[in-house]
């Protein structure tokens, strides 16, 4: 996105939304609609999270008039989709008072584009869960009714040409702010943990329902504290709904993400501990303590040590990677060693005593990864 | 209300053409209105063969585009949520209406509207739909359906879209689709568009021609006779009208009266050749001369549009001045 050849006004619309919208959204293509000045761009495409997915539209300005509001195009599953259309309103008198971001546009406010988007993700929405209810499956009906109240749920009826018809959900789980249980927290967006659901969609008179399938999903940058693809889901008992087998879940996911908090002052230990045996470390991640680099030397060779601890220290030895300060391959860059794994461990160590063993074994190791430089940096 | 569904838009080549060509001819996005009637069409199709001609076919309603009018921007009648403001939208109308110079054409009516916008997809945007859901809500705008079997009366409801290929590898150049907006659930409906040209596959249209330009008034005598004058006002400021039509007609025809003509015959008929010619001459003359002002003041149009730009992109790029 080269900002200079977008129209200021529109810029400022589009810097307010990256950088406020409680979202993360993306936009993906930037382009003009503009004959006489190809180079103004004055429509892109947005990528906005959906229910665990993505729906892009296609918001339009017009270069020509850059004062006047934008119009939107939706995605093409999206056909019915009619925001503040009359009928809709009808019955919704809350949506009223929204109204207004479109009404009386002013495109020297840079929020309005941003409230515009929010008000229509609100409506789409509503427009899908409308959608849901509106699918005569007897089991969705029960679910609906018995999982309504659990707030900010999202859900989405796909119905391709091809493909069956299947109801999604995405059940926000653990209602517990993640964000403020770390200290120094990186984050502009609140992180969370979803249970995605998909149920085939069983029109009357079928056999017994088969079970949904189940998936747990997280926001991306949940991962340097915890990996949601190591958590095993509770089996699915057959005549099982989802408001019997949600607060179990919920249960044990909570504990397990006090555990991951609990885990980086683990982690923080082990990298003090480092401290005795390679002096100060050079880098280290001051928040997840998932990474820290040491420098160390064997005879005059010396070398950096990568240490890459995982969410399961101490259960998962971390993973070294050595890289050479005085060898560089062809292209200028350092040599590096394999991915170590390999090495002695026992979880049952005292931090020191992790340290010094990761130190003894270094102190063997540096020897044929000299070996290794030598004989790269021959090769080119 | 139930049976308000089209079977399929047509619209002649030139017209399409010409709606293609303001389209891209525009600096930016344009919407415009377009102008028709909507008629019962009996298919045709004839036949040697005699059992097949017995059966009664079915009636198609179709919706012909006869014109259009391009607003040259945006917004041009309805707001940023797309409702439709009556007020400028009559404004157009009687902009459309003096630009046709006939009076309140029967054939005639506002089938709906168009929207032009480059490089975009090939969909109703969100303010489309809501222009068109506006606009099929206005009773007022309703209109007789041609040669229906019970009179029904529809209301504007064709959506025509116009855009341009959002990749630059495609070759052809613009894109175009009907909908009709269904008032009843409220949804655009694809429509197929006939565009109707000359040749074999629309000798059909033939038995349906309608002349949409009216017939031009042809009153010889611009002296009101004795025995009608005592008809109503109306007729009488409508001949004063024609009369001021026929003076301005007689400028271009000054010292050459239709009595004349008569010297085309006979003796004289040699010398008043030469003077025929004359007249000709002199009227391609004023036609030159006319044509090199209206040449004059598009460029002067030209001009102050680029000058208008130019400003636009100025305020736009101090957001502090508006």
């Amino acid at each position: 996105m080269s900002s200079d050849t977008v129209p200021p006004i529109i810029a400022a619309h589009i810097n307010y939304l990256l950088n406020h919208f409680p979202l993360p959204v993306k936009i993906e293509h930037m382009w003009s609609g503009s004959r006489h000045y190809p180079g103004i761009m004055d429509r892109f495409t947005l990528v906005m999270p959906y229910c665990l997915e993505f729906v892009k539209w296609d918001i339009m300005y017009n270069a020509e008039s850059p004062f006047s509001a934008p119009d939107i195009v939706f995605g093409p599953e999206d056909e019915n989709f009619h925001p503040f259309s009359s009928k809709v309103d009808e019955g919704e008198g809350d949506h009223n008072s929204l109204h207004n971001s479109l009404r009386d546009w002013n495109s020297k406010d840079p929020s309005r584009l941003t409230s515009l988007l929010q008000e229509l993700r609100d409506r789409y929405v509503s427009y899908q869960r409308k959608r849901v209810e509106g699918v005569d499956d007897e089991r969705l009906k029960f679910e609906l009714c018995t999982m309504l109240s659990r707030e900010g749920i999202e859900m989405h009826l796909s119905s391709g040409v091809e493909k069956p018809e299947e109801v999604k959900f995405a059940v926000p789980l653990v209602d517990i702010n993640i964000n403020k249980m770390i200290p120094g927290c990186p984050w502009r967006h609140p992180q969370k943990i979803f249970l995605q659901v998909l149920y085939p969609v069983v029109r009357k008179y079928a056999t017994t329902p088969s079970a949904p399938r189940l998936k747990l999903v997280s926001t991306s940058e949940l991962k340097a504290l915890l990996s949601i693809e190591d958590i095993k889901l509770p089996t699915w008992i057959d005549g099982m709904c989802m408001a019997e087998y949600l607060p179990h879940l919920e249960e044990s996911l909570e504990k397990q993400v006090l555990e991951a908090v609990s885990l980086i002052d683990v982690r923080r230990g082990f990298i003090e501990a480092l401290n005795s045996f390679f002096g100060r470390p050079l880098e280290a991640d001051p928040v997840f303590c998932r990474t820290a680099t040491v420098i160390t030397a064997s005879g005059v060779f010396t070398f950096l040590v990568h240490i890459l601890i995982s969410t399961q220290f101490p259960k998962k030895q971390p993973s070294l990677v050595l890289q050479s300060s005085q060898h560089f391959n062809s292209q200028g860059a350092p040599i590096k060693s394999q991915l170590i794994t390999d090495y002695p461990w026992s979880p049952r160590w005292e931090p020191l005593q992790m340290a010094e063993r990761i130190f003894e074994f270094l102190a063997d190791e540096a020897l044929s990864f000299k070996r290794y430089c030598n004989e790269a940096q021959l090769q080119c | 209300m139930e049976d308000d569904s089209l079977q399929k838009v047509a619209i002649s080549g030139p017209i399409l053409a010409s709606l293609i060509q303001r389209f891209s001819s525009s600096s930016g996005a344009v919407d415009g209105l377009l102008f028709g009637h909507v008629s019962d069409v009996t298919p045709l199709s004839l036949s040697d063969d005699s059992s097949s001609s017995t059966d009664t076919q079915p009636s198609l309603r179709v919706a012909t585009v006869t014109g259009f009018l391009c607003s040259g921007s945006t917004n041009s009648f309805y707001d940023s949520l797309g409702r439709v403001d009556s007020q400028s939208l009559n404004r157009l109308l009687d902009r459309h209406q003096s630009d046709g110079q006939a009076q309140a054409q029967p054939h005639d009516s506002l089938l709906g509207w168009f929207s032009g916008r480059r490089r975009t997809q090939l969909r109703p945007s969100m303010r489309e739909y809501l222009v068109s859901s506006s606009l099929s809500s206005m009773k007022q705008l309703s209109f007789p359906v041609k040669d229906a079997v019970n009179p029904t009366n529809l209301i504007p409801s064709v959506f025509l879209l116009l855009t341009s290929p959002l990749s630059d590898q495609i070759i052809h150049t613009h894109e175009y689709r009907a909908f009709q907006f269904r008032s009843s659930n409220e949804f655009f409906e694809p429509k197929s568009i006939d565009i109707v040209n000359i040749g074999p596959a629309f000798r059909g249209h033939y038995g349906s021609f309608i002349p949409n330009s009216p017939f031009p008034h042809l009153l010889c005598e611009m002296r009101a006779s004795p025995m009608n004058e005592d008809k109503n006002d109306d007729n009488l400021n409508m001949m004063k009208q024609n009369s001021k039509y026929q003076k301005q007609m007689n400028v271009c025809a000054e010292g050459f009266d239709v009595g004349n003509l008569t010297r085309l015959l006979g003796s004289e008929a040699a010398n008043y050749t030469a003077g025929l010619e004359d007249l000709y001459e002199k009227m391609l003359a004023k036609t030159e001369s006319l044509a090199r002002l209206v040449e004059e003041s598009s460029a002067q149009v030209l001009e102050q549009e680029n000058h208008n730009r130019k400003l636009r992109y100025k305020v736009a790029r101090y957001p502090g001045f508006e």
